[in-house]
């Protein structure tokens, strides 16, 4: 037994537990299997970081010679002249309607779903139906869009010379297609508070609504959050939907008269912009990186902020 | 309660930001300094709508985008869907210009006879085809026998570049040199066939100009169907996006293409290859397409519908802009070839007596 | 003194119980807007389903049916050769789910079973942050970048570097953080007390993570690389922008020549069709792949669900 020489009382117990398990043979394949583990991890994260080095790289010059002209100029024929002012303009209205039309009819029926719903066939018939809706290829709800909110619905969405192409259709379209993402990340979120925290405010004589508002939906609020703005993040760099339901791709110089002017008018967005003119001629290469760099940006920002925010509410039960 | 409190501040604040923000961006859509609101006199409350042709989009683009500055509250779109489409949106009443990188075909003037739908057609630029093939290839100058040979409808299966040496042979002795002198037999090499696919203009003026003659003798002697006439081979890698097209060409020496001219001259990788249209091998510049000497020149139009010309007041004179000798020259600016003063002057004369 | 009666502790009913009229009436209210906005999914699936079909149905009955099994997929010239698309679609996920399923499993295992914890919190938010780059971005990277170098290694000999693999292997980087993520997650979950029990018999790490956790959170690993499928299947801007997005191509299944998605189908239908809503057919085969597809993804939905939920392992 080794214990006893003086080389031996150097190793711990631990140390002695394993060699004799091992039987003093280095275990290749054990170290084998973890480097290409290691391999593997560093691989994906390498191609994802060769994919950003190249973006930053080609997009950051152009950034830099153009500054905020890049950022405000609207789209032009020139690639020294056009910029993404007007995609960033549209890609916010767009968000905006996912925030106000997702938002509460996502978490809204998260809370029936998780709350109030008994177990019938109605309740598991939603759930089977927002989990295969998450599953949707984008581009069939650019088909709904378009079937619905530009074709059928276009003479009220849209009005005269916009066709029915008008920001409304973009953004109920961009609602939709959340919307089964923003029910299932509430529903994880509220699911995880303990039964406990309900059963106190029962316990007191709380209705239902009472219930949820003052002890669950606090409590799931990081959860919930973080879902949400996960799936803002998502809406943000949609590009197929958009084009099906006629995001300007070209041109375009339009004035709004009022509010519902500016819904029923025509809009553009950033993604929609990188594809348009990464098929447009080389010269026009160095915008497409430098608007991917300004995707890349706000997409991480928005990232980091529900990151943050979710370290910052988490509870631990 | 502080989780209370702080997850609906947050929520607040996040909302207060996204208001501000877009209340910032509503006072400036356009992102011109327009004022929201101040529209041109008697304008009848729209924009105009250009759409068509994605080579044309640029030029139409250049000029309402000069139009708009000189005319601060001029309201405008301009889309590049494909020339088809924009036809079929423009015959519908939906568009006030369409933009074409070919003329109007039979079907077309037909529906917009149909649907009362009266334009007038402007040649506002010209736009060479280059052909294109990777810079290892040794050949400099193909033939539009040679083009029909290769990549026509009677060339599906070819792999290779010999294979077409007989059907070159036999187009030889039924055409002699009308259509330019044969190159065959060609070089031992596999036939890597990258282009513009069905949908957009560019396959339509190649195929019309290039195969058209010829398919239509090929047809009445029986060599191919009527539906073939002006057909290209099904069996190419077809994209609308001319980066993947370049970017295929310059990956194999065999490889073989067109693409506009504007993009040709930007593209590193490949190189444009003479064409020979019965006159001799000519190289493709802005000068030989401008004269007229190359033989794969198109022409790219714009149609305004008269309908809307009296109902917007603001397109007559968008139109007068885009004719003028000034509108003209932005062509160049984008990358085509203007037109000289003679043509521009025919394409004044066409407007005017509208 | 007076006495007070020992009174019974006054009863209560269920009506001092319900509360006030109003508070119930707020009740009822909330519920039904939650009620609403639950059933607006089944809202929104009917609409899906009743807007494709309508057009899709006009396709298929006034479509020859012989034209469906034609050589390729070129619905300009009428010809809408299913199995070129479904072929395409299938083809491009599979090396999608190749590419994806070894790195994406890969990097899950070492994150959740050997990564200290201070790399684990710094790799798997970034991994978070990754699955979110948009598709079209991805795209561009691919025709500029990754056409020309992987593409060669991937297919040699292959001359033309747009084809089925380069969409395949675009798509499969696409994938790759979300199942890492997902199955990272499942993995991570897996409780301690497991594995501990198979150290205490001595087992190694490496017979740990790929005999002990790997089958208790098979269900999640298999949630994750379905998931992955599902995107892979529905990506359409990689394909459309990489893979040459083509007006139509032959029936092939050789992941070394061109060939075309359902989703690339549909995007070059909508982005430049002759004659958008005219007299082609072209307009409705658009809403018919799209139906086609909505099946396709419901049908690997369904399947999924069934599946992970009958290999779930509850502890």
């Amino acid at each position: 037994m080794a214990v006893s020489t003086p080389r031996a009382q150097a190793l711990s117990g631990a140390e002695v537990v394993r060699r004799s398990l091992e039987g003093g043979r280095t275990d290749w394949r054990s170290i084998g299997f973890e480097s290409l583990l290691v391999g593997l991890l560093v691989l994906t994260l390498g191609i994802l970081a060769w994919l950003l080095v190249v973006v930053f790289v080609n997009g950051i010059p152009v950034l830099a010679e153009r500054g905020t002209d890049f950022l405000t100029s609207p789209l032009a024929a020139r690639p020294a002249e056009a910029g993404v002012g007007q995609a960033i303009t549209g890609s916010l209205w767009l968000m905006a309607f996912v925030v106000v039309l997702s938002f509460p009819l996502g978490i809204g029926a998260a809370v029936y779903l998780e709350e109030y719903a008994r177990d019938t066939w109605f309740t598991r018939l939603i759930n089977t139906v927002v989990r295969n809706l998450a599953g949707v290829p984008s581009i069939v709800y650019g088909l709904l869009g378009l079937a619905v909110f530009v074709v059928a619905l276009g003479d009220i969405l849209g009005p005269g010379s916009t066709s029915g192409r008008s920001l409304l259709a973009g953004g109920l379209t961009m609602a939709i297609l959340v919307l089964p993402i923003v029910i299932i990340t509430s529903g994880e979120a509220l699911r995880a508070v303990p039964g406990s925290i309900r059963e106190a405010a029962f316990g007191v004589g709380a209705t239902r609504w009472e219930v949820v508002r003052s002890h669950v939906l606090p409590y799931a609020a990081p959860g919930i959050f973080t879902g949400t703005i996960l799936s803002m993040a998502r809406a943000f760099g949609e590009t197929a939907p958009l084009i099906l339901v006629g995001a300007v791709i070209g041109g375009f110089n339009v004035e709004y008269d009022s509010f519902i002017g500016i819904l029923q008018g025509r809009y553009t967005a950033l993604p929609t912009t990188v594809y348009d003119w990464a098929r447009k001629p080389p010269s026009f290469s160095g915008n497409v990186y430098a608007a991917i760099v300004v995707l890349i940006v706000v997409l991480l920002l928005v990232n980091a902020l529900a990151i943050y925010l979710r370290n910052r509410f988490e509870r631990r039960w | 309660m502080t989780v209370n409190q702080n997850w609906s501040r947050s929520l607040l604040g996040i909302g207060v930001v996204l208001t501000l923000v877009l209340a910032a961006c509503q006072s400036n859509p356009s992102g011109s300094g327009a004022d929201p609101g101040a529209s041109g006199g008697g304008d009848s409350g729209g924009e105009i709508f250009v759409s068509g042709s994605s080579t044309v989009e640029p030029i139409s683009n250049a000029v309402a985008e000069a139009y708009a500055a000189d005319n601060p509250g001029f309201q405008y779109v301009v889309e590049g869907p494909g020339t088809g489409d924009g036809f079929a949106l423009f015959c519908n009443g939906e568009t006030d210009i369409a933009d074409a990188s070919r003329a109007i075909g039979d079907e077309e003037v037909a529906t917009c006879g149909d649907n009362g739908v009266e334009y007038v057609e402007l040649l506002v630029a010209y736009d060479g085809l280059s052909v294109i093939t990777s810079e290892e290839n040794e050949l400099s100058c193909l033939s539009f026998l040679d083009l029909y040979a290769l990549l026509g409808p009677e060339s599906e299966g070819f792999t290779n570049w010999t294979d077409a040496n007989d059907l070159a042979a036999e187009l030889e002795a039924e055409f002699g040199d009308e259509f330019g002198a044969m190159n065959a037999p060609y070089p031992d090499a596999s036939l890597d066939v990258t282009a513009p696919g069905e949908e957009s203009g560019t396959y339509d003026s190649f195929v019309e100009i290039v195969f058209g003659d010829i398919s239509e003798a090929r047809a009445e002697s029986g060599a191919i169907t009527e539906d073939q006439v002006e057909t290209s081979r099904i069996d190419y890698q077809a994209s609308p996006n001319d980066n993947v097209i370049v970017e295929n060409i310059a990956g194999s020496p065999g490889s073989l293409g067109w693409v506009g001219l504007a993009f040709a001259s930007e593209a590193e990788g490949v190189k444009s290859l003479d064409v020979d249209g019965g006159g001799g091998c000519v190289a493709a510049s802005d000068e030989t397409v401008a004269d007229e000497s190359y033989p794969i020149s198109r022409p790219l139009f714009i149609y305004p519908s008269l309908a809307a010309v009296d109902e917007d007041l603001e397109l007559a004179p968008f139109v007068d802009f885009y004719v003028s000798a000034e509108g003209l020259a932005l062509a160049g600016e984008v990358g085509y070839v203007v037109l000289t003063e003679e043509q521009g002057g025919a394409t004044r004369a066409a407007w005017e007596g509208r | 003194m007076t006495a007070v009666p020992a009174q019974p502790p006054p009863r209560l009913s269920v009506a001092d119980l319900r509360g006030s009229a109003g508070r119930r009436r707020r009740e009822l209210a909330v519920r039904s807007f939650f009620l609403a906005a639950a059933s607006i999914s089944i809202l929104i699936s009917f609409l899906i389903i009743a807007s494709l079909a309508g057009e899709a149905f006009n396709f298929i009955t006034q479509v020859d049916l012989a034209l469906l099994f034609e050589r390729g997929w070129f619905p300009r010239r009428d010809l809408y050769s299913i199995q070129t698309i479904v072929g395409g679609t299938l083809v491009v996920a599979g090396i999608g789910m190749l590419v994806a399923t070894p790195l994406g499993l890969g990097a899950a295992i070492y994150l959740s079973e050997y990564a200290s914890p201070r790399v684990r919190r710094t790799v798997k938010p970034i991994l978070e942050i990754l699955a979110g780059i948009p598709s079209v971005v991805l795209g561009y990277f691919a025709l500029q970048v990754l056409s020309p170098t992987l593409v060669d290694a991937a297919c040699p000999g292959a001359t033309n570097p747009s084809n089925i693999a380069a969409a395949g292997i675009g798509v499969g980087i696409l994938i790759t953080p979300l199942v890492a993520s997902v199955a990272e997650d499942a993995m991570y979950a897996v409780p301690r007390s497991l594995r501990e029990a198979a150290y205490g018999l001595g087992a190694r790490k490496r017979t740990t993570s790929l005999r002990i956790v790997l089958p208790a959170a098979i269900s999640g690993i298999v949630a994750a690389l379905i998931l992955g499928l599902s995107r892979g299947i529905g990506e359409t801007m990689v394909v459309s922008i990489a893979a040459g997005a083509t007006g139509g191509s032959l029936f092939t299944l050789n992941p070394c020549e061109p060939g075309q998605t359902m989703t690339a189908a549909m995007t070059a239908l909508a982005t430049g069709s002759d004659q958008v809503r005219g007299a082609s057919l072209a307009f409705p085969s658009l809403f018919f792949v799209g139906l086609l597809l909505f099946v396709f993804t419901l049908t690997l939905n369904l399947f999924a669900d069934r599946f992970v939920r009958r290999v779930r392992i509850s502890y």
